[in-house]
């Protein structure tokens, strides 16, 4: 992922060779200044400069090719065999090619042959530790950006757990639920009708079990149904005509651990995308299961469907989905499927910690 | 204008629709209530039967939506927009002059609502035009239901062998395109699942982060976070092996940069 990014970007190509250049330049001429003490001539500084460049080009080009290596060798081995291999003969190169026409082989001239020695000497004992010291930080470079992935991504995680907090809120005091529910408890008051007590006191039965559940990283089963009966209360109300619903909870799973308002999400995702869009309405089934080590909450709706929720379905279940993750990892799961001829399940299987 | 003037209700609660009209028999006891509607279509059908002068109308209700309502009342009658807190909605209401109560509705609020609508009865002014300003709601709560444009997709709906599934995101693998589908290779649970969408790969790539998703092929987007590893071939392709799925997935010349080394 990391290799990736960074080689998309092509300024860090230039950049990098650059450097390489940069570095080789440096020790060759270095190395000819040191030389030049020697009693060395003229064409030094251009010999050295060419053999540093050889050596950074050979380094360079074993790094990409061949695509695909045997398993016995290693790249970094290969690059710094290649720096290696490539001394002698760049520097039998420049002398071949420095000899004037006529004059004999440089091998005959005692004082070329020392020259040649001498530079290939050089080139062999500092050319392939560069490779490796390269080699070596380049490892190191790439340890360090891993380490730094590895930061940002936990510091992602935990911007994701709060902004996952964050929705609860929104969620949970959402002004469009508690203006509407208000807006009935007056009507009943108005209207003189002996309800009006029964829907405050699931308002308040709600809020209560919604307010403090939102300061706390994990609830319970027990502690979601407080806060879903309430709600399936108030919709009820709200919506006489169009919701039914009925709640199987296998007493097993009431001590079962979960992230807060798991239950309440699927519900309300229900309620929302299911029934509320349907002229008809519909009916709501929760049943809460213990099997052995897991726990399955399934929430199934004959609403709308999924078709017809368009694409606000899931602010709500993304989040749910997020927070699980958190939690447990990949143990826990949401599903959300239809189911003939109308409607939805959704569905969360989770681990049973007590 | 002969006798008393009339109103429709479209409210899909029926104690917001009984609380409604108890408070215009008391702000405006002349008004005679002639229909009262469940949802949009209901609102629609008996606005067509009984002429209502005014229509009191819920924004969100199942199916048709007030608004989509007013569209189709347009100017055949005053429209009042009947709505608990909708920030959105609300701006739009204030900016186009648009009669609106909040729910739930003050008495004096009401009054003053009442009072501009007897004024305009009077004069027998038509309704005001609101064709351009419904349209703009329209389309602003649409982007509100929807969650607006701009955000990544999160959920696929798919055909996973007889049931219609919605994957998250971060469960796919890959996606790849068929003749007439795409394939959603992804993780059920941690196992490898197939399933298939009607939806273009085109299209649906327009709507992945592409800070996850990158298309590799003609045919193939990828799950960045999926890959294992890249092998390079001599010929400037490359396939892609998946972490824990045997499938290999090919990336055609013009993508195998995106898998060059440092």
């Amino acid at each position: 992922m990391s290799e990736l990014a960074t080689a998309a970007r092509p300024s860090g190509m230039i950049a990098k060779t650059a450097r390489r250049v940069g570095v080789a330049l440096t020790i060759s001429i270095a190395i000819a200044f040191l030389m030049m003490h020697n009693g060395w001539r003229s064409g030094l500084f251009l010999r050295t400069i060419i053999v540093g460049l050889s050596a950074t080009t050979a380094f360079g080009l074993f790094e990409l090719f061949p695509a695909t290596l045997p398993p016995w060798i290693r790249r970094w081995a290969l690059q710094v065999i290649a720096v290696g291999v490539f001394m002698p003969l760049t520097t039998l190169v420049i002398y071949i090619l420095s000899t004037p026409r006529g004059a004999p082989p440089f091998w005959k001239v005692p004082d070329r042959m020392n020259g040649w020695m001498m530079l290939t000497f050089l080139g062999l004992l500092i050319a392939p530790w560069t490779a490796f010291v390269a080699v070596v930080r380049q490892k190191e470079a790439f340890a360090r950006d891993q380490k730094l992935a590895f930061a940002l991504e936990r510091s992602e995680l935990e911007r994701q757990a709060l902004d996952a907090r964050l929705h609860l809120l929104q969620a949970q005091v959402a002004p469009h639920f508690l203006f509407n529910t208000l807006a009935n408890v007056q009507a009943l008051v108005d209207a003189g009708s002996p309800h009006a007590t029964k829907v405050l006191r699931s308002l308040v039965a709600y809020l209560r079990a919604a307010v403090p559940l939102l300061n706390e990283p994990a609830a319970t089963v027990e502690r979601e149904l407080q806060l879903v009966r309430p709600y399936l209360e108030l919709m009820q109300m709200r919506m006489p005509d169009r919701l039914n619903y009925a709640m199987n909870v296998d007493p097993s799973a009431m001590k079962v651990r979960c992230p807060p308002t798991t239950v309440l999400t699927l519900v309300e995702n229900a309620v929302r995308h299911g029934i509320d869009p349907s002229e008809e309405g519909g009916r709501i089934d929760i049943d809460i299961e213990r099997r052995g080590e897991r726990c399955v909450v399934r929430v199934k709706d004959t609403g709308a469907g999924l078709r017809q929720s368009g694409n606000g379905l899931g602010t709500g279940l993304t989040t749910l989905r997020e927070r699980l993750q958190l939690i447990f990892g990949d143990a826990a799961q949401l599903r959300l499927m239809s189911v003939a001829p109308r409607g939805v399940v959704a569905e969360v299987d989770m681990p049973a910690q007590t | 204008m002969s006798g008393h003037p009339t109103a429709l209700i479209a409210d899909d609660e029926p104690l917001l629709r009984d609380a409604l009209r108890r408070q215009l028999a008391e702000v405006w006891p002349e008004l005679e209530i002639v229909a009262e509607a469940r949802n949009g279509r209901e609102a629609v059908r008996l606005f067509d039967e009984r002429h209502p002068d005014i229509c009191f109308l819920d924004i969100q209700m199942p199916g048709l939506s007030g608004v989509d309502a007013a569209s189709h009342i347009g100017r055949r009658a005053h429209v009042v927009f009947v709505t608990a807190y909708d920030h959105y909605a609300v701006h739009a209401f204030e900016q186009g002059a648009l009669d609106y109560l909040l729910k739930p509705v003050e008495e004096a609020r009401l009054a003053e609502t009442v009072s501009r609508l007897k004024e305009r009865l009077e004069s027998s002014r038509p309704a005001i035009n609101t064709e351009q300003l419904l349209q703009q709601l329209s389309a602003q709560l649409a982007k509100l239901q929807g969650g607006g444009k701009s955000e990544p997709l999160r959920w696929i709906r798919a055909q996973a062998g007889k049931t219609l599934r919605l994957i998250a995101i971060d469960d796919v693998d890959y996606l790849r395109s068929d003749e007439k589908y795409t394939l959603v290779a992804w993780r059920d649970g941690g196992k490898p699942a197939e399933a298939v969408v009607r939806t273009p790969i085109k299209d649906l790539l327009e709507q992945l982060d592409s800070e996850q998703f990158a298309q590799v092929h003609r045919s193939v987007v990828v799950n960045l976070r999926a890959i294992s590893h890249v092998k390079r071939h001599d010929n400037e392709t490359a396939e892609i092996h998946l972490k824990g799925r045997d499938d290999v997935l090919p990336v055609s010349r013009s993508y195998v940069h995106l898998f060059r080394q440092m």
